[in-house]
């Protein structure tokens, strides 16, 4: 079984239209990111099954997660998700707004084992508890590190530093 | 009877160990473990994990049972220095994350700096970051072999030697351009810092000869070495379904038959105007990881022949004396890549308008690569083991930043 | 257990020397300085280059040290090389413990010395003498192996000041201090305690969860 790299040809825009008509209502504002990226904003609780329907499209499956990234925005969190289709060589880009102070998101490493180590890392740099993390621990830091580094208004606290 | 032979609280990833031995063998305390157990640290200071990389490995006399990674210990805060440095300060930190590729490093910044702020590359500064990322991408697979063939035996550093002795003549030629033999600093918004110096172009062709019999050399030292093909043919399979599945990329997906190369893929640069094959293996295994590499050197060298002739002249920066040093790209987000002499480096940048970066995620070939070792490794003898990481070709400093 | 300390001269304390050793003090100093055996400690992108410098272009072995041993125990001089953050501090610490007298240590590159560019880094400890005691520095970002040798042909220059009456102790080494006043190590080190040097059976001091 070989994986043939844009093997579908698809431009972005037929591509676009179909994603749109297989998802309605839960990819929002799906865009072209020029040269090969489509953008989306998805709500926090559907993150999962869109997901999961990504994964199993068939032919135009988006069959691996390229990246896990945490922004924030002081108002809100935000993780992106970046998806990669093999078959017809684009990207999908998922944007999903969390809330700051309730930090909680759905994972998606069941579906994309690629996205685990992604994850653990929002957790560790940016406080994005992701539900039914098979192993959600700080992962580039410390284990008793208090704090998440990347948020906006982080501190570093003294009891971080025992060899200054 | 449990024997720990250490003086701290085993941490949080011992301690995952410990707990993932006792829920297979249903024990509700260790001092059930059936004798041959043990669960021992390979690093962070270790001579074979090239870098600072930390195995907790659970072996069950020679055989490893469970992986589980620790990385972290070379972290440099470099996505949070992003937010202090502006895009001009920031150039020479992404030459640290991947330290023997600088070059494509670099590129890989400064690719998506451009895009989020539309400013256009002059064309002799396309072929010569072409050259310079081709002559990167040999000199890293230089380190790679040689270290990888290190690894496999007790001081089989000789062909270390050997391409250690044709890395200096690279450097040469790269420090000779940019000013530096490994953290280049070279890659400017729009162009490249310097021109290439009088008398370089020739310099470089010169070595264009000298390098494929070398090649020739270091496959005429290991290829056929009883030895070292036990140690490498069928080693450390990595299926198709692992590469879509761990999204891995690089000589590592290519040797497995994936034929995903970002400078086809997604193409980039003057990557499209130029010619050249993307060897792909066929098993996926140790063998094929080292025969891909050693491909993609000689492809490596046909590329900046290529490049050399087709150089055209002209200016290899905007502006007319400086580069640009204050970038303030429109807000967006953007996320671009490049084929690193590991897989798909990419940086995702949000920019809000300002001079600093919002938000800036690196995407390390390295980091996603990991990911893969507990099911690679399992099953396998610590030997082996040692043989098929040396293979994935990793560096530390970009699986941490 | 007797420590190879405890048979240093008790005849002179380490505060007044009074026998003069020279030539003893050649002998061993040159022995010393032009055969160490360096600890492969490459954290960061100065390893790379620490690397090359033992390749057949800037040949390490030409001055004698061309011995790293990936053990500590084996070791005489550790070369820091690259940037030592939070999580790795410890771990240097410890490597630093399980060396042998008398040991040395080079700082090489801009992070080991002061932190280097990432010095604002929240993770980043800014130089390796915050935990360990450094003989050499040396600059760079990474420096060439030349500017290696150099540093290290340095520490020759220091090995060879070395006097073979008073060895080198740290301030805070309680343990050899307390052995050159002629107390054994049972009087500082407390029953159950370890100071990291010592293999022990921690199953009697500590509970495994």
């Amino acid at each position: 079984m070989g994986i043939e790299i844009g093997a579908v040809k698809l431009t972005l825009d037929e591509l676009g239209t179909r994603l749109q008509g297989e998802f309605g209502d839960d990819l929002v504002d799906l865009r072209v990111q020029e040269p090969d990226t489509l953008v989306a904003r998805v709500d926090r609780h559907k993150l999962h099954a869109v997901a999961a329907k990504l994964k199993g499209l068939g032919e135009i499956a988006y069959d691996s997660c390229n990246f896990v990234a945490a922004v924030d925005y002081v108002t809100h969190l935000e993780t992106v998700y970046h998806l990669y289709s093999y078959s017809t060589n684009t990207y999908i880009e998922l944007h999903v707004e969390i809330d700051r102070d309730n930090a909680v998101c759905d994972t998606i490493c069941d579906i994309y084992p690629a996205a685990n180590w992604h994850e653990r890392e929002a957790w560790d740099m940016m406080g994005v508890r992701f539900e039914g993390h098979p192993d959600l621990r700080r992962i580039l830091l410390k284990d008793d590190w208090i704090g998440h580094p990347l948020r906006k208004d982080y501190v570093d606290l003294v009891e971080n530093h025992p060899n200054v | 009877m449990s024997d720990v032979f250490s003086n701290e609280a085993p941490d949080s990833a011992v301690r995952l160990a410990i707990e993932r031995v006792k829920a297979e063998q249903s024990v509700s305390d260790l001092e059930g473990l059936e004798l041959g157990t043990v669960i021992v640290n390979m690093g962070p200071q270790h001579p074979s994990t090239h870098g600072v990389l930390r195995l907790v490995v659970t072996l069950d006399g020679e055989v490893i049972r469970d992986v589980i990674p620790v990385i972290g210990y070379l972290h440099r805060c470099k996505e949070k220095l992003a937010e202090r440095r502006t895009y001009f300060q920031y150039i020479p930190i992404p030459d640290r994350t991947e330290y023997v590729a600088g070059m494509n490093c670099e590129w890989g910044y400064v690719l998506t700096v451009e895009k989020l702020a539309g400013i256009p590359v002059t064309r002799r500064a396309e072929f010569i970051r072409v050259i310079m990322a081709e002559l990167n991408r040999i000199a890293s697979h230089l380190v790679a072999i040689g270290t990888f063939v290190a690894d496999l035996a007790p001081l089989g550093t000789a062909m270390a030697f050997y391409t250690f002795r044709d890395r200096e003549r690279i450097l040469d030629l790269l420090e000779a351009a940019s000013g530096a033999r490994m953290m280049f600093n070279y890659f400017r918004f729009g162009g490249v810092r310097y021109d290439l110096p009088d008398g370089w172009v020739e310099k470089c062709r010169e070595f264009l000869d000298y390098f494929p019999p070398k090649i020739v050399e270091y496959e005429n030292l290991v290829n056929d070495n009883a030895i070292f093909l036990q140690r490498t043919l069928g080693k450390g399979v990595l299926t198709q379904e692992d590469v879509k599945e761990y999204a891995i990329t690089g000589p590592n997906a290519r040797a497995s038959g994936v034929k995903h190369d970002l400078r086809r893929t997604r193409p980039y640069s003057v990557y499209p105007e130029l010619d050249f094959e993307i060897p792909v293996g066929t098993h996926g295994d140790v063998y094929d990881r080292y025969q891909v590499r050693i491909a993609e050197m000689r492809e490596s060298v046909k590329i900046v022949r290529q490049a050399l002739d087709m150089l055209p002249k002209g200016p290899v920066q905007l502006g007319t004396l400086r580069p640009p040093y204050v970038i303030t790209p429109p807000p967006g987000a953007c996320y671009t890549a490049q084929e690193n002499p590991r897989g798909e480096y990419g940086t995702y940048i949000v920019s809000d308008g300002s001079r600093y970066p919002y938000r800036l995620k690196y995407r390390d070939p390295c980091f996603v690569n990991l990911q893969v070792f507990p099911k690679l490794l399992k099953g396998v003898k610590i030997a082996d083991a040692i043989a098929i990481s040396g293979s994935m070709d990793l560096v530390l400093g970009g699986i941490d930043r | 257990m007797a420590r190879v300390m405890d048979h240093y001269p008790k005849l002179e304390r380490f505060e007044h020397p009074n026998i003069v050793t020279t030539t003893a003090d050649l002998v061993f100093n040159w022995a010393r300085s032009r055969s160490i055996f360096p600890f492969t400690y490459g954290i960061a992108c100065c390893a790379i280059e620490m690397l090359s410098s033992g390749f057949a272009r800037f040949d390490i072995a030409r001055f004698g040290w061309e011995v790293f041993r990936p053990t500590p125990r084996q070791c005489d001089l550790m070369i820091v090389a690259g940037t030592v953050n939070e999580k790795m501090a410890p771990v240097l610490k410890r490597l630093y413990d399980q060396m042998s007298e008398p040991k040395w240590v080079i700082s090489m590159g801009a992070c080991a010395t002061s932190g280097g560019p990432f010095y604002d880094g929240y993770n980043v400890v800014n130089g390796v003498d915050k935990i360990v005691p450094v003989d050499v520095y040396i600059p760079g970002c990474p420096p060439r192996p030349e500017a290696l040798f150099h540093g290290m042909l340095q520490l020759q220059k220091k090995i060879q000041k070395m006097s073979f009456v008073a060895p080198r102790i740290d301030e805070g080494d309680e343990l050899a201090l307390a052995s050159l006043r002629g107390e054994g190590e049972r009087a500082v080190a407390p029953a159950g305690q370890t100071d990291g040097r010592l293999p022990t059976n921690a199953a009697e001091s500590q509970e495994v969860q």
